[in-house]
C-alpha cells in the first residue's frame, strides 16, 4: 500500500470542477427565490438622524426593506461585541449597512436601495491610526466601555486590544550594544480577494432556516445567525457549495442573518450575491495597516541583544477577529530569531475603515516585511552578510522564544541554508538585479474538530466531515489518512463535508488548522472502525487481532497472506449485524510550556504551537528609473513539518508566494481622509498574473513536532505568503542603496526612495 | 424592448427574447442554466466569465449577448465531450492545476483558444496567454504546466 506521501494526489471534487458542472453560491437558484441588495453608510461617520423607506417600498417588485428595527436588539463580535446587523444611531465606515431591500430581480432591489432616504449628521472621521490614539481623538465608539467583551481584552478608548511582550532589560541592554539601528516601515491596507465574491440564500421551513453560504466557518456563522436572530443553533444549518477560495476574507459570521432575516419576512428564499467592489469595502475581513517602529541593539560579531518594537494596527469600525492580532503581530516583531532582551507593544486602534479580521497569516506578512528589512539595516550597520546575521540570530532546538517557550526540534536554519543554496546567493548578477532573503515563522493552532467515518454495504467508504474545504485540498486529501488506517485506497471514500447538520463541529478554513485537527478527527474516526474490522476479522480468520493486518483492502493474518478475508466480505456481513461506524473528535496536541509573565493582553499567541519555519529567498530585477520591480525566481524553503499531501503543500506555497509577491508590489487600498477606499476593484487594485508570476523552487525541511498534528505535521496553507514581501524589499534596496518604507513597494515609492525624495 | 435572437451554445441552439442590455454572461447564466462561466469582477478584469465566440476568448461579462446572434459559442460545458473529459481538464487535474476552482472554466477557455492558434506553445507563450485569468490560489505554476502538458504538440 502506497504511504501518503507516496499517492499521487487527484483530488475528488476535481471533475466537477474543470467540467463547469460544481455548483458555487451564486450558481444556486431556489423556486419563488428574492433578491437582496444592502444600503450601505453614506458617510464613513455620521449619526442618523432618520431613515425613510417609503420610497423604496413602494417600488414595484420590492417586497421587504428592513432596518435596524426589524431584527432582535443583539450586539456580536467574537472577542468584542461591538457590531449590530444594521446601523443603529451612528455608521461609522462606507461599508456599514444601513438598510436591506429584498425585490424579484437585483436591478429592482439595486433601484430601490437608492430609493432610500437617510438623513445624517456627519461627524469627524478617524482613517489615520496614529490620529486614532492621540490625546483628544474623536472616539469610533462613544459608548465602547459598555460593550461585553472577553475578560482577557485590554481596551481603552479608540485602543480596542493593546498587548505587550516584555523579556529581560531592553534599555541596559540598547545601552551596551555596539550598534543600534531605529526604523519605522508602514503598511498600507490590503484585501483577501478569493476570486469567488460573498454569496449567500437563506430559505426557510417552518422555524428552521437553511443558508447556503460562500463561508469558511460554517459552524461560526450557524452561531452568528443563531445569536443575532435569537433562534436556537440547531433550528440554523449552514451549507457550502463549492467554495471560490477565501484566504480569510470570507472567515467570521458575514451576511447569513440578514438574508435569513428578509427571508423570513418575505416568506420567499433569497440570494444576496456581492459585486467586486462590495467585496472590497463591505466585509469585515480586509488586511489591517500597520505602523511599525522598531529599534534592534546588536553587537559587532552579530548577536542580537535587544528589540524594541511599538506597533499600531488598524482594527477598523468593528472589532472582527482582530483583538488578538496585537500579541500575534507582537511575536512576529521579534521574529525567528533568539533576542535576549525584549520589549513590545502593540495596539490594535479603531478607525472609520472597513473592519480588519484575518487575511492568511493575519499580521505577519506585513510586521516580517518591516523585520526582515530591519534584520538587513541591522547587518548593514556592522559590515555583516545579512544572511550572516540570520544564520547566527535564527531560532534552534532547546532556545527560548521572547515568552519563554522552550522550542522543540525545529528546521528553521535548514530552511535558510536550503533557501540560499536553491538560489544560488553570492551569484554574479547585472547590476540592475539583487537577491533578498527573508525569514518567517507561524504557529499552528490546535482545536476540536469532530469527523464521522463509515463503511457501506460493498465496502466503500464515506467520511462525514465538519471541515471546510477553501479550494486548498485540506478536506479534499482527508481520504488520504483514513485509507491509511484502513488498508484501503483514498478513492474508495466519499465525503460528505460543508454541512452543520452531518458533520461534527469545527473551526472552519482558518488557521491552517484544517488536516492538523480534522485530520486527527477521521484517524481517530478511523481507527474505531479498524477495531470493528479487526473484530469481525477475528471470528472469520480464527485468529487474534493482534495477528490481523489491513492490507491491499483485506483483513490478513500476518506472515500468511493466504490468510485473508476482502474487506467488502467484512463490510457486507456486518450490514446485516453490526454496522462499521467511527466517530472522533481527536483532542488537540498538548501545548508546549511558556512563561509569558512579562506580556499583558495575553489572547492565546503567547505560544507558538508546532511552529512552522520559512525563509525565501528572491532575485528582483529593479528598474531605476521607473521604480518598476520585477520578481524573477523565487527559492521557498519551508519546515511545516511532516508533509501530507506534497501536490497540495506545494500548491500553498506557489499560492502564498505569489500572494506575497502582490502584496509586496501592487496591492494596497488608497484610503481618503473621508475614510472612503479610492480603488475598491480589479482595476487599481491589481493582483499577479500568470505573466508575472516567476518561477518558484520549493524545499521542504521536514522536522516533525511533537506538538503537532498527525505523523507531525504542521500547519502549511498560510505560512507561504509571510516572508516575501520583506524577501523583496531587501533585494529592492540591494540595488537601488534606498530602502522602501511603505508597503505596498509601488513603483513610485521605489523611485521616490531611490531618488531621496518623499513619495 | 426585447429582441428576437437565436444563441447557439456548445452546439445547440436557444431561441430567445433579449434586452438589448443584456449581457452573455448573464443570459449564458440565467437563462440557459449554463453556471460554469462566473462573475468574478465588475471591470472585465478577473476572466472567470471568459468563453469562446467563434473560436476567440472574450470575456462574456463586457459583451453583450445579442452580438452573439448566430455566432459559435463554446463554455467551459462544451469542453468535455462523451463523458470524456478534455485533455486540458485531464491535465488541470493531473497537475495539480485547480484548487478552489472558480477561475478553472475561464483558464480552461483562455487555454483552449491558445492551444487551437498554438499548438506547441512555450511556457511565457501560455503564461502571457492566460494573463487575463486571474487565479489567487494556485500561483500559476501549475496550471503552466498543465497547459504544456496537454498541448497536442508536446507529445509529438
Ligand atoms: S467577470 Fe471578471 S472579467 Fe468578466
Ligand atoms: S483555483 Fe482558486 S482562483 Fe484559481
Amino acid at each position: 500500500m502506497a504511504t501518503a506521501a507516496q499517492t499521487k494526489f487527484i483530488r475528488p471534487d476535481g471533475k466537477d470542477k474543470v467540467t463547469g458542472l460544481g455548483r458555487y453560491t451564486a450558481d444556486l437558484t431556489m423556486t419563488g427565490m428574492l433578491h437582496a441588495c444592502f444600503r450601505y453608510a453614506d458617510h464613513a461617520h455620521a449619526r442618523i438622524r432618520s431613515i425613510d423607506t417609503a420610497k423604496a417600498r413602494a417600488l414595484p417588485g420590492v417586497f421587504y426593506v428592513m432596518t435596524d428595527k426589524d431584527v432582535p436588539d443583539v450586539r456580536y463580535g467574537p472577542f468584542v461585541e461591538d457590531r449590530t446587523l444594521f446601523a443603529r444611531d451612528v455608521v461609522r465606515y462606507e461599508g456599514e449597512v444601513v438598510a436591506a431591500v429584498a425585490a424579484t430581480t437585483p436591478e429592482i432591489a439595486r433601484e430601490a436601495a437608492a430609493l432610500i432616504d437617510v438623513d445624517y449628521e456627519p461627524l469627524p472621521v478617524v482613517s489615520d491610526v496614529e490620529a486614532a490614539l492621540a490625546d483628544g481623538a474623536p472616539l469610533v465608539h462613544e459608548g465602547w466601555s459598555g460593550y461585553s467583551a472577553s475578560g482577557d481584552v485590554v481596551r481603552e478608548g479608540n485602543d480596542a486590544s493593546r498587548s505587550t511582550i516584555v523579556k529581560g532589560d531592553v534599555d541596559a541592554a540598547l545601552a551596551s550594544a555596539d550598534a543600534v539601528v531605529k526604523e519605522r516601515y508602514v503598511a498600507d491596507m490590503s484585501h483577501a480577494v478569493p476570486i469567488e465574491p460573498h454569496a449567500a440564500i437563506a430559505q426557510w421551513q417552518g422555524d428552521r432556516v437553511t443558508v447556503w453560504s460562500s463561508t469558511q466557518v460554517p459552524y461560526i456563522a450557524r452561531s452568528g445567525v443563531a445569536t443575532t436572530l435569537e433562534i436556537p443553533e440547531g433550528h440554523v444549518r449552514i451549507i457550502v457549495p463549492h467554495l471560490g477560495g477565501g484566504f480569510g476574507g470570507k472567515c467570521e459570521f458575514h451576511y447569513e442573518a440578514h438574508v435569513a432575516a428578509l427571508a423570513r419576512a418575505t416568506d420567499r428564499p433569497v440570494r444576496l450575491v456581492f459585486s467586486r467592489s462590495e467585496e472590497f469595502f463591505a466585509p469585515d475581513h480586509r488586511r489591517e495597516g500597520q505602523v511599525i517602529e522598531l529599534e534592534t541593539g546588536v553587537m559587532n560579531d552579530g548577536t542580537l541583544v535587544a528589540r524594541r518594537g511599538r506597533l499600531i494596527l488598524d482594527n477598523g469600525a468593528y472589532s472582527a477577529d482582530a483583538p488578538f492580532f496585537p500579541q500575534l503581530a507582537a511575536m512576529h516583531a521579534v521574529g525567528p530569531y533568539r533576542i535576549p532582551n525584549v520589549s513590545v507593544d502593540a495596539s490594535l486602534a479603531y478607525t472609520n475603515t472597513t473592519p480588519s479580521g484575518s487575511v492568511r497569516a493575519p499580521t505577519a506578512p506585513q510586521a516580517c516585511w518591516a523585520v526582515e528589512q530591519h534584520m538587513d539595516s541591522v547587518a548593514a550597520s556592522i559590515g555583516m552578510d545579512p544572511v550572516e546575521l540570520r544564520r547566527r540570530n535564527i531560532l534552534k532546538e532547546g532556545d527560548t522564544t521572547a515568552t519563554n517557550q522552550v522550542l522543540e526540534p525545529i528546521g528553521a536554519a535548514e530552511t535558510l541554508e536550503r533557501a540560499v543554496e536553491l538560489i544560488g546567493y553570492g551569484k554574479a548578477l547585472p547590476e540592475d538585479e539583487a537577491i533578498g532573503v527573508g525569514c518567517g515563522w507561524w504557529p499552528s493552532f490546535g482545536g476540536p474538530s469532530g469527523a464521522f467515518v463509515k463503511l457501506n454495504g460493498d465496502g466503500s467508504g464515506t467520511i462525514i466531515t465538519g471541515a471546510q474545504e477553501c479550494g486548498t485540498g485540506a478536506v479534499m486529501a482527508l481520504p488520504i489518512l483514513v485509507a491509511e488506517e484502513l488498508g484501503m485506497r483514498p478513492e474508495d471514500f466519499s465525503i460528505l463535508a460543508q454541512d452543520t447538520d452531518a458533520g461534527g463541529w469545527d473551526a472552519g478554513a482558518s488557521g491552517s488548522q484544517t488536516t492538523f485537527n480534522n485530520g486527527r478527527a477521521v484517524i481517530e474516526a478511523a481507527r474505531e472502525v479498524r477495531a470493528q474490522l479487526l473484530e469481525l476479522a477475528e471470528e472469520e480468520l480464527e485468529a487474534s487481532r493482534e495477528d490481523i493486518e489491513l492490507v491491499e483492502g483485506a483483513a490478513r493474518v500476518k506472515g500468511s497472506p493466504t490468510k485473508s478475508v476482502p474487506i467488502t466480505t467484512l463490510a457486507d456481513k456486518a450490514q446485516g449485524d453490526r454496522l462499521l461506524l467511527g466517530k472522533g473528535s481527536g483532542s488537540p496536541p498538548p501545548s508546549p510550556d511558556v512563561d509569558a509573565s512579562g506580556c499583558t493582553g495575553r489572547l492565546g499567541m503567547e505560544t507558538f504551537a508546532a511552529p512552522t519555519f520559512i525563509t525565501h529567498a528572491v532575485r528582483v530585477r529593479v528598474d531605476r528609473e521607473t521604480g518598476v520591480c520585477r520578481v524573477l525566481e523565487v527559492a521557498a524553503s519551508h519546515d511545516c513539518g511532516v508533509i501530507l499531501n506534497p501536490v497540495g503543500a506545494e500548491g500553498q506555497v506557489e499560492g502564498g508566494v505569489v500572494m506575497g509577491i502582490g502584496m509586496a508590489t501592487l496591492e494596497g487600498s488608497i484610503v481618503g481622509e473621508d475614510g472612503r477606499q479610492r480603488n475598491p476593484h480589479l482595476l487599481d487594485y491589481k493582483l499577479q498574473t500568470s505573466a508575472d508570476a516567476p518561477p518558484i523552487s520549493i524545499a521542504f525541511v521536514d522536522a516533525p513536532s511533537p506538538y503537532g498534528g498527525p505523523k507531525g505535521s504542521k500547519g502549511t496553507g498560510e505560512p507561504p505568503c509571510v516572508p516575501t514581501p520583506g524577501a523583496i524589499g531587501n533585494a529592492i534596496a540591494q540595488v537601488t542603496g534606498a530602502r522602501v518604507h511603505q508597503l505596498p513597494m509601488t513603483p513610485e515609492r521605489v523611485w521616490a526612495a531611490a531618488h531621496g525624495v518623499d513619495a | 424592448m426585447s429582441h428576437a435572437c437565436t444563441l447557439q451554445v456548445n452546439g445547440i441552439s436557444y431561441p430567445l427574447e433579449l434586452d438589448a442590455g443584456r449581457t452573455l454572461l448573464t443570459v449564458l447564466r440565467g437563462e440557459l442554466g449554463l453556471t460554469g462561466a462566473k462573475e468574478g469582477c465588475d471591470d472585465s478584469e478577473c476572466g472567470a466569465c471568459m468563453v469562446l465566440v467563434d473560436g476567440r476568448p472574450v470575456n462574456s461579462c463586457s459583451y453583450l449577448a445579442l452580438q452573439a446572434d448566430g455566432r459559435e459559442i463554446t463554455t467551459v460545458e462544451g469542453l468535455a465531450k462523451g463523458g470524456e473529459l478534455h485533455p486540458l481538464q485531464a491535465a488541470f487535474l493531473d497537475e495539480g492545476g485547480v484548487q478552489c476552482g472558480f477561475c478553472t472554466p475561464g483558464m480552461l477557455i483562455s487555454a483552449e483558444a491558445l492551444l487551437r492558434r498554438n499548438p506547441n506553445p512555450s511556457e511565457d507563450e501560455v503564461r502571457l496567454a492566460l494573463g487575463g485569468n486571474l487565479c489567487r490560489c494556485t500561483g500559476y505554476q501549475k496550471i503552466a504546466r498543465a497547459v504544456l502538458a496537454a498541448a497536442p504538440g508536446a507529445n509529438a
